[in-house]
C-alpha cells in the first residue's frame, strides 16, 4: 500500500483540510463567535480611535469655556499697562494651529447717557473666539476697525434702558472725546462683562486717551502638545516687564477632563472585553461539548493532547484574527459616527489602534478558550465514545 | 507456532471497591482470531478499554506486540495506540464532517503520512471505492462499518480489536462484515473481538469467557 509521492498529502494540508471542513460544519457557533469578536474589536477600534484623538478634540472643544493664559504688566514694573506692540510680539510667540483666540484688553471709565460705565476696548474677532460661550441678542461687531457700533452687556443695557439698534453717546471721562455709537449686540455673559460696554480697541484708545496701550491680554491656546507653563515663562522672559500666567482653573480643568473621559474609556474597553471573552468562551464551552465524541474519537484512534490543543487553538485563532479585522473596519467606521455625532468632525486612523486592538482582542479570544481546550483535553475516549 | 502478539498477566482493574476486572491471564498468538465473550457486568468493557491502552490497569500486566503497556504514561499509550492498535466501534464513530477517505486519512494523520491512493485502496478493498466522497449521513450502517474497518487498517496495526462490530447492523450487512473478517483473519491478521453474540463468536479460533470479571 505504498502511495506515489503525488498522492501524499502533507500534514498541514491534512490539518487544514481538518481546520477548515471543522469550522464549515459549524456555521452558527463560528458566526457567533466571530461576531462577538468582532464587536468587541470594533468598539475597542474605534475607543482606541478616540482615545488618540480626543486629546486635540476636546482640547479645542473646551476651549470654549474661554481664555487660559494671561499677558499683562509685572508687578515689579509698577505700571497697570503694556506696549500695545509688545502684547503683539508675545501673541506671535504662540503657534499659529495652537491658538484658537486672542484679544487686547483696554478698561477706563466712560459716561454714556444715562450714566457712567466700564469701557473696555477689544479685537472683536478675537474676542468672539475668546468667548463662545456668550449668549448675543442682536450680532457680534465683526469688523476690526467698525468704529460706529458697540456691544453692551445685559445689565448695563437694562439700566440704561438701551436695545439692539438704538444709539449710546460715549464721552470719555478724562479726555471729553465723544462718539454716538449703534448698540449691535447685547451680551449675556453671566460674569462682570454682563456690566460692561465694548468698542473696537482703536476707538477705545481714543475715549480713554490711552493710544498704544493696553491693559492686558487674553489668550486661549489649545492645551494638546503645548506646554503652557513653559510658554508663559518664555513670553515673560522675552519681554522685560511683562507678566504671563496660565490661568488655572481652566487650564487644570481641561486636564482633568480629559484624563477622566479617558479612564471612562479604558474602563468600557475593559468592559466589552470582559464581556467578549465571556461570550466567546461560552461558545467554546458548548462547541467542546457538542464534539466530546469526535474529540473522544480522534484521542482514540492517535490524537495526542498537543494535537487537540492545537486544532482547538488553531479555530479559536482562525475566527478570532477574521473577527479582529472585521472589527478594525467597523470600528473606524463607529469611530467616524462617533467623531461626527460628538466632535462634530472625522477622527484620524492612526496605526498605533491596529496593534492596540489586534493584541488585546486576540489574546481576549485565545483566553476565551483556555477554558474550553482544558475541557477538550480532559475529555475521556473510553467513556465518550461508550456513551448512546 | 506463531508469537505471542498480545499477553495480559494478573490484569486487574479496580474503582474504589469494585473490581471488574480480576487477574485476568490471557495470551493471543499472532494471526489468532479470539472472541471476549461475557454477560453483562462481566467487565468485557472495562477488558477491552485496557487492551485498546484507553484506559491503564490497576494491577498487572499488559505486553503488546513486545511492549509492556502497564507501565506506560497517557502520552505513550497515545502512541502505542496509533502505532499497533486498529479499533472497530459498535457505533462505527466517524468525524461526521469529513468523507469516508477522508475518516481513513485522519489515522495516517495522527499516526505518520497521509496518501490519498493508499486511503482509497484501502476503502477499495472493503467494497466502497464508488463511496469515497460521500460523508457517514450518506453511508448505510453497512458502509460506515466498513469505513471504521478502513480507519483500523490503514496503519498496518499489530491487533485489531472490534467492540460488537455488527452490534448496530441488520443481518445482510452482519454477513458483509463478518466475511470481511474472516478475510482478514485468512490473511493473517490477530483479531480480538468483543461481542455477546454466540453466531459471531463460531468463527473466530478460540473464546474467552469472563464471568465477574475472571476468566471462566
Amino acid at each position: 500500500m505504498a502511495g506515489d509521492k503525488h498522492s501524499e498529502i502533507t500534514k498541514g494540508m491534512m490539518f487544514s483540510l481538518i481546520l477548515f471542513k471543522s469550522l464549515k460544519v459549524r456555521k452558527n457557533r463560528v458566526f457567533i463567535t466571530f461576531f462577538s469578536i468582532m464587536t468587541g474589536a470594533s468598539i475597542i477600534t474605534a475607543l482606541s480611535s478616540i482615545y488618540f484623538d480626543i486629546s486635540a478634540k476636546m482640547s479645542r472643544e473646551l476651549r470654549a469655556y474661554g481664555a487660559n493664559l494671561f499677558i499683562g504688566p509685572a508687578a515689579s514694573s509698577g505700571s497697570r499697562t503694556v506696549d500695545a506692540r509688545t502684547i503683539e510680539e508675545a501673541v506671535k510667540m504662540v503657534p499659529p494651529d495652537k491658538l484658537t483666540g486672542a484679544s487686547p484688553y483696554v478698561y477706563g471709565v466712560a459716561r454714556l447717557d444715562l450714566g457712567s460705565a466700564v469701557m473696555a476696548g477689544v479685537d472683536f474677532a478675537g474676542l468672539r473666539r475668546l468667548s463662545p460661550y456668550w449668549q448675543v441678542e442682536g450680532k457680534w461687531v465683526t469688523v476690526d476697525f467698525d468704529e460706529d457700533s458697540c456691544m453692551i452687556g445685559k445689565t448695563l443695557a437694562k439700566n440704561m434702558e438701551l436695545k439692539v439698534g438704538d444709539t449710546v453717546n460715549v464721552i470719555g471721562s478724562e479726555t471729553g472725546f465723544q462718539k454716538s455709537l449703534t448698540v449691535k449686540g447685547i451680551a449675556e455673559t453671566g460674569q462682570a462683562e454682563d456690566e460692561q460696554i465694548f468698542v473696537n480697541l482703536s476707538l477705545a484708545e481714543k475715549i480713554l486717551g490711552m493710544e498704544g496701550k493696553v491693559n492686558h491680554a487674553m489668550l486661549s491656546i489649545v492645551t494638546e502638545g503645548t506646554d503652557i507653563d513653559l510658554l508663559a515663562k518664555r513670553m515673560a522672559g522675552a519681554f522685560p516687564g511683562t507678566d504671563a500666567k496660565p490661568i488655572r482653573k481652566v487650564s487644570s480643568s481641561e486636564g482633568k477632563i480629559l484624563d477622566k473621559i479617558k479612564g471612562l474609556m479604558a474602563i468600557i474597553a475593559v468592559i466589552i472585553l470582559t464581556v467578549t471573552t465571556l461570550c466567546v468562551m461560552t461558545t467554546l464551552i458548548t462547541v467542546v461539548s457538542e464534539r466530546t465524541r469526535e474529540i473522544g474519537l480522534m484521542k482514540a484512534i492517535g490524537a495526542d493532547d498537543r494535537e487537540i490543543v492545537l486544532q482547538f487553538l488553531s479555530e479559536t485563532l482562525i475566527i478570532g484574527v477574521a473577527g479582529v479585522a472585521a472589527g478594525l473596519a467597523a470600528g473606524f467606521v463607529l469611530a467616524q459616527v462617533l467623531g461626527q455625532a460628538v466632535f462634530g468632525s472625522s477622527i484620524s486612523f492612526r496605526l498605533i489602534v491596529l496593534p492596540m486592538t489586534l493584541v488585546p482582542s486576540v489574546a481576549a479570544s485565545l483566553l476565551a478558550a483556555a477554558l474550553p481546550v482544558r475541557m477538550a483535553v480532559r475529555v475521556v475516549p473510553a467513556q465518550v465514545l461508550k456513551e448512546d | 507456532m506463531e508469537k505471542i502478539v498480545l499477553e495480559t498477566k494478573g490484569l486487574t482493574k479496580r474503582f474504589g471497591n469494585v473490581t471488574p476486572l480480576d487477574h485476568v491471564d490471557m495470551q493471543v498468538r499472532k494471526g489468532e482470531w479470539v472472541s471476549i465473550m461475557g454477560p453483562s457486568g462481566s467487565g468485557k468493557t472495562t477488558m477491552l478499554n485496557l487492551l485498546s491502552c484507553l484506559d491503564s490497569p490497576t494491577e498487572g500486566q499488559y505486553i503488546l506486540d513486545g511492549v509492556d503497556t502497564s507501565t506506560l504514561s497517557e502520552r505513550e499509550r497515545v502512541v502505542v495506540r496509533r502505532e499497533k492498535i486498529g479499533l472497530v466501534f459498535q457505533q462505527f464513530h466517524l468525524v461526521p464532517y469529513l468523507t469516508a477517505l477522508e475518516n481513513v486519512m485522519l489515522a495516517q494523520y495522527y499516526h505518520s503520512m497521509v496518501d490519498r491512493n493508499d486511503a482509497a485502496e484501502v476503502l477499495e478493498r472493503v467494497g466502497l471505492s464508488h463511496r469515497i466522497g460521500h460523508l457517514p449521513s450518506q453511508l448505510s450502517g453497512g458502509e460506515q462499518q466498513r469505513v471504521c474497518i478502513a480507519r483500523a487498517l490503514i496503519n498496518q496495526p499489530a491487533i485489531i480489536l472490534a467492540d460488537e462490530p455488527t452490534g448496530n447492523l441488520d443481518e445482510a450487512n452482519e454477513e458483509v462484515i463478518l466475511d470481511f473478517f474472516k478475510e482478514l483473519h485468512n490473511e493473517g491478521r490477530t483479531i480480538i473481538m468483543v461481542t455477546h453474540n454466540p453466531e459471531l463468536s463460531e468463527y473466530s479460533d478460540r473464546v474467552v469467557r469472563l464471568h465477574h470479571g475472571r476468566v471462566a
